[in-house]
């Protein structure tokens, strides 16, 4: 079930003295919403995610943190010190390293995540083979992970989490390594994900943020600089041009070109959902 | 004759005794068995075509480093009659004697080790680990550090790939190629270090810690490979104890 997710005045740095990674970041995301948060590298979009997470509490012990977050029921003052499995799934940038080498196929590499849960085998049953369809991935169940190309590992990886049906998904970057083709099929999964599981996503391709997320977050330097829905975003376009890469502001002049000049087209649709046309 | 983990891992403890406690001969004898028993027995087959390659090229080389460590010993460590004299080079027996006792006694160690992992599978490693209770913490070190070896060649060859490209000389003669070993050590090492980071993250968050695997084997088998265990674990004492009363009464 999806989780409503509050942070209140989270403030972290690496270490007493250093610069704060994020500072005061105060947002709430409904349940079963999802979120982008944009930022250029550096603007503390990880660190946010690692913290959401728990790795950060985990892993990094001289941590100096404030603030407050609530996952579901679960209130954090200042942050999770263990790892949240499986109330929060975290999808890395990178999403070969995902995959555990441990297992021959694309079926038992999902199934890993299950029997680290300890679930019965016909619920393991039940579970994987209507996931890997919903992913378009059960062509791909008996080969091996590691020789899938970029965008479908990028899914199977996404399997592996979702295998846990966490309340709440994470996701950085996950379009860093596809083609056009593969984030058209992401965008079509986390289209789905709506109302099941609360999504926050990082990402640097404005275009492909505007087309899934309901809120808008953009970070810089680790303070939240705009927190609002896409139409307000595109309303405020010019504040963030020096904060975000070129190329993205290039891809969302051409949707809105497109959008004017072929109508009916899926950029027209999205465009007019945006207010944009 | 199948054999499972417990068998393998007591296989490779008495085969350790017998490097340091046996006499060279017998070592040799050892190492003659374990070349064939890679044919013989099924659960000694490396797992593929890749893991074959390796071992063989193993040998290859193993076979090398003993040559050379005998003759360099033989050479330099005088004692004993001359056995061979090449040009105004003379072989001494002693020296002879120690290489080969040492060569051999390495070669049956790593030999032991190494058709340990060709022939198992990693994924059945781990799975035996979780299930004898080891803490996960140590069996997700154990895992990145088997990963990141299983994936060396790889990575190396990669390395070399990206270096020659930038114009290094990783593929010319020896000092070229010592020179060039920083800038492909370098990479390596580092994007090891991050992806071994980013690997355990990535296994945590998806619950490798969260408990141990139980699972049980059928209870008739499991009964006859603990016996077979027990049969090795006997035969490696034995061997302690032989040890024992030959060197006090030598």
């Amino acid at each position: 079930m999806a989780a409503r997710l509050e942070i209140q005045g989270l403030s972290v740095r690496y270490s007493a003295g250093a610069t704060p990674a994020l500072n005061e970041v105060s947002v709430g995301m409904a349940a079963g919403s999802c979120c982008a948060v944009l930022g250029p590298t550096g603007a503390g979009k990880t660190t946010l995610l690692h913290v959401l997470s728990g790795v950060l509490g985990r892993h990094h012990s001289q941590v100096v943190a404030s603030g407050s977050i609530t996952i579901a029921d679960a209130k954090f003052s200042p942050l999770p010190k263990i790892i949240q499995f499986p109330l929060v799934g975290l999808a890395l940038q990178d999403p070969s390293v995902q995959i555990s080498g441990i297992r021959d196929t694309v079926y038992d590499e999902v199934q890993f995540t299950l029997d680290n849960l300890e679930l019965p085998s016909h619920e393991i049953r039940q579970r994987i083979p209507p996931l890997l369809k919903r992913l378009g991935i059960d062509h791909l169940s008996h080969r091996n992970p590691t020789t899938l190309s970029g965008g479908e590992t990028q899914r199977v990886a996404l399997a592996t989490i979702l295998a846990a049906q966490p309340s709440v998904l994470l996701l950085d970057e996950p379009t860093t390594a596809l083609d056009l083709t593969a984030r058209v099929k992401l965008h079509r999964i986390l289209k789905s994900l709506r109302e099941k599981t609360t999504v926050v996503v990082t990402d640097t391709h404005v275009d492909f943020a505007l087309g899934v997320a309901h809120q808008i977050v953009v970070l810089d330097q680790g303070r939240v600089i705009f927190d609002g829905t896409p139409r307000e975003f595109l309303a405020a376009l010019e504040n963030f041009e020096s904060v975000l890469p070129a190329a993205s502001w290039r891809r969302v002049r051409t949707l809105i070109k497109t959008a004017k000049e072929q109508p009916g087209s899926p950029h027209q649709r999205l465009a007019g959902r945006l207010g944009i046309v | 004759m199948r054999l499972d983990l417990s068998s393998k891992l007591a296989l490779v403890l008495l085969l350790w005794l017998c490097a340091f406690l046996l006499d060279w001969s017998i070592n040799l004898i050892l190492i003659t068995l374990l070349i064939l028993v890679r044919y013989l027995l099924p659960g000694y087959r490396p797992q593929s075509a890749r893991a074959s390659k390796s071992f063989n090229k193993f040998l290859f080389y193993g076979g090398t480093i003993v040559f050379l460590f005998a003759g360099i010993n033989a050479l330099f460590l005088r004692g004993g009659d001359v056995v061979l004299t090449i040009a105004t080079l003379d072989f001494h027996e002693e020296g002879l004697m120690f290489g080969i006792r040492t060569a051999v006694r390495l070669l049956l160690l790593s030999i032991s080790i190494l058709l340990f992992f060709a022939s198992t599978p990693l994924r059945d490693f781990i799975r035996f680990l979780q299930q004898k209770g080891l803490p996960p913490q140590l069996v997700l070190v154990l895992l990145l550090t088997l990963h990141f070896l299983d994936q060396l060649p790889a990575r190396i060859h990669q390395v070399f790939v990206a270096q020659e490209a930038r114009g290094a000389p990783v593929r010319a003669g020896i000092f070229s190629r010592s020179q060039a070993l920083f800038s492909v050590v370098s990479p390596l090492v580092l994007s090891s270090i991050i992806e071994s980071i980013d690997r355990g993250t990535a296994l945590e968050v998806r619950g490798f810690l969260h408990k141990p695997v139980p699972m049980p084997a059928a209870a008739h088998e499991q009964r006859s490979r603990n016996l077979l265990t027990a049969a090795v674990i006997l035969l490696s004492v034995a061997i302690i104890i032989y040890s024992v009363l030959r060197w006090l009464l030598v």
